[in-house]
């Protein structure tokens, strides 16, 4: 009985010390969550092998856990008080509700932050990331441009010595390559496709990059008020509208089955730097030859051709109890060397001004044609307003979007005053 | 002494279990219809605003419109269809086995298994079923692109996922009506109709209204086939009470609104339980 009551002791005591020795360990470690794909993995294995060798403190790293989707694992985490250090992969339009709850650094309070990042980022993309309050609470890290990728048989068997960069050049092409191949009275082959599905963030690949196209990178939401009601926004559901009404688009959610651009049953699709590896891997014939260009314009459009980013930055949570030290590891992966990794390892583009020229960008780049002409686009990109319900701005857009561009109830006019006079309800509560 | 906690110390997981994981989140609710919450930040009273939101949201409104519609298809098709089924294995044929386990299996497939399926086979363009319209010389249906029809197409997949439940109750139903009823029908010259009506109807009466009530409750939940099928789409014409609740909490964050949906909803649902309870007693009497 009284070896057992020793046991029992010793048992306790080591309890408490391997308690006690785990939170001295915590103190000194950061934990940094990447997003799990296979080759941000590598990347941050990379540079978190690199620090913990070189540090004085050490980093403990783990893809984000599983969940429906990132931004669901985050509130989760948030939540329940167990957010990472460190999370690189955040979306934009979630970082405005974060730090209006108070659970992010501001960012700009740290030593050295602001003039690295001036030194990083042109003027545009901080004025973007700079919250109401002034601070900054995310560090532009990569962006993925949306363009138009197109099969090159639309120069080749369908003889068009231009690309249809305008509204009319497109709806050309769309009347050109509207066919029925297999005779059964339906059009099977289109000059695009885009999803139909009406959920909020589709609006990333058809609408918003449209608009900005049109608007030189102008606002959805601007001094609290919808800004879009104009004559951008209306040119744009009208462009798409035109093209669902000549079946020039299918209605259908082509994307649930084969992908359609690689069995060529369409010729373009508006889509990031990511289908560069998703087509060369899954092309069906060898010969098949792709490209990008920019998003389509009106005929009268003067100035450069904005899209919109995709941005994806880093955040630093406010569990964090050495935010200045996890500055310190972030710049690793953000200077000219991790950028380069990051354009070499994950084939993305960091969110860095004049990328298309920097020396160090060069060799990557002319090996990579391609990836190239997203480095040019780079130059004019936009992400969204900070606004905390963003989401439910697009939500909005998305409901008009698809009672007038899909199934033509509404005139562009009047559905993109109503969305514009809910998106003003929604911002009054 | 120890006598009188035993039987307290045995129910106690029971209760712990209710405390957390019902009495709580429900009183928790009830309090949260009364905030605005978007789950990080402090809660702010608002009083009865998320209730006159609910009454002045047109959405919500049609959403509550489509679950009646969606009930209005499923209900009497699963019926029909059930008790065809039923009636037909209650018969003498071959295979009995094999076709009650084949009736049953959709019943046990996961449902998202069976949305992603049905999905495929309502394809516009390259869908089994418009391929074999198509090759009858027939049209293509918008099955999920025509907002006249998606929310059918809808019941019509829950039905095909749900009959082998109510072909099991059925049978059971069927099989507990005195054969010597049919017998003494038959002496007396009744067709095969005239059993069907005035002895198997009202024998099996109770287990119709159970179908009923069952899948009334079922379908209040309709929520993995339109948001996984349509989105809640076209034109808003499938998206189902319990998926906006659902858009409310998870996409929007409204968490003081979308509990204040969910009181509601669980409100009908009683309804129709009372009901249920109060054609049962006067049935019995």
């Amino acid at each position: 009985m009284k070896n057992i009551k020793h046991i029992m002791v010793i048992l306790i005591l080591l309890l408490f010390y391997s308690c006690n020795k785990s939170k001295n360990e915590n103190e000194n470690t950061l934990l940094y969550w990447s997003s799990n794909n296979m080759h941000e993995i590598e990347f941050t294995r990379h540079f978190v092998d690199k620090w913990n060798d070189e540090g004085t403190s050490k980093i403990r790293f783990q893809p984000i856990p599983e969940g429906q989707s990132s931004e669901e694992v985050i509130l989760a985490s948030v939540v329940g008080k167990t957010t990472p250090d460190i999370y690189a992969n955040m979306w934009q339009g979630s970082v405005t509700m974060y730090a209006n709850a108070g659970v992010l650094i501001p960012l700009d309070t740290l030593e050295g932050f602001t003039e690295f990042i001036k030194e990083r980022c042109s003027q545009e993309t901080i004025e973007e990331i700079t919250a109401d309050d002034g601070h900054i609470y995310q560090v532009p890290w990569k962006i993925n441009p949306i363009m138009t990728i197109y099969n090159k048989r639309l120069n080749n068997d369908f003889g068009f010595s231009e690309l249809p960069n305008t509204y009319n050049a497109y709806l050309k092409a769309g009347e050109a390559i509207k066919k029925d191949k297999n005779n059964d009275g339906y059009v099977d082959q289109w000059v695009g496709y885009t999803e139909v599905k009406v959920l909020w963030y589709q609006r990333f690949f058809n609408f918003y990059p449209l608009y900005l196209a049109a608007s030189n990178g102008g606002h959805l939401i601007k001094d609290n008020k919808a800004a879009f009601n104009n004559e951008h926004a209306i040119g744009v559901f009208r462009f798409l509208q035109e093209l669902y009404n000549k079946e020039y688009y299918s209605k259908e959610r082509l994307s649930a089955g084969q992908d359609r651009f690689i069995t060529e049953d369409i010729f373009t699709k508006w889509t990031g730097p990511w289908e560069i590896n998703h087509v060369d891997k899954f092309k069906q014939r060898d010969d098949f030859e792709f490209g990008f260009f920019p998003m389509q314009v009106p005929e009268d459009h003067e100035g450069p051709i904005y899209t919109y980013a995709d941005p994806k930055n880093i955040v630093i949570f406010n569990t964090c109890v050495q935010p200045q030290e996890a500055w310190n590891f972030i710049k690793t992966l953000i200077d000219k060397e991790g950028d380069k990794q990051l354009l070499e390892i994950t084939g993305q583009l960091p969110n860095r001004k004049n990328i298309e020229t920097e020396e160090i960008f060069q060799d990557y780049l002319n090996k990579n044609p391609k990836v190239k002409i997203f480095a040019k686009q780079a130059n004019y990109v936009k992400g969204v307003d900070n606004c905390e319900v963003i989401v439910e701005v697009f939500d909005i857009i998305s409901q008009e979007y698809e009672a007038c561009v899909i199934y033509n109830k509404k005139t562009p006019e009047k559905a993109i005053e109503d969305a514009a006079k809910a998106v003003d309800n929604l911002l009054r509560d | 002494m120890k006598r009188k906690w035993l039987p307290y110390i045995l129910v106690s997981p029971y209760i712990l279990h209710f405390i957390v994981f019902v009495a709580f989140p429900v009183l928790f609710s009830l309090v949260l219809t009364f905030h605005k919450w978007n789950i990080i930040s402090p809660m702010e009273y608002t009083g009865f605003s998320n209730y006159t939101k609910m009454f002045n949201d047109r959405m919500f409104w049609k959403s509550l419109v489509n679950t009646f519609k969606f009930l209005i298809i499923h209900i009497p098709l699963q019926i029909i269809i059930s008790l065809a089924l039923a009636e037909f294995l209650n018969q003498n044929i071959k295979l009995k086995g094999f076709f009650r386990a084949a009736f049953f299996l959709p019943v046990i497939v996961s449902g998202v298994v069976v949305t992603i399926l049905w999905q495929q086979l309502f394809g516009y363009d390259s869908g089994l079923f418009n391929r074999m319209l198509v090759a009858i010389g027939l049209g293509k249906v918008g099955w999920l692109i025509d907002p006249n029809i998606a929310m059918g197409s809808i019941a019509l997949m829950a039905t095909w996922k749900n009959v082998g439940l109510y072909v099991i109750l059925f049978l059971v139903g069927l099989q507990t009506v005195p054969p010597h009823y049919y017998e003494a029908a038959s002496i007396e010259g009744a067709s095969h109709w005239q059993k069907f009506r005035k002895i198997t109807l009202p024998m099996i009466n109770p287990t119709i209204f159970m179908v009923v009530i069952l899948s009334t409750i079922g379908g209040f939940s309709l929520f993995i086939e339109p948001y996984i099928m349509t989105g809640g789409g076209p034109l808003s014409s499938t998206m189902s009470s319990v998926l906006y609740v659902y858009k409310q909490a998870f996409e929007y964050f409204h968490m003081g609104y979308s509990v204040t949906l969910g009181f509601f909803f669980a409100m009908l649902i009683l309804a129709v339980v009372v009901i249920q309870k109060k054609y049962i007693e006067r049935g019995e009497d």
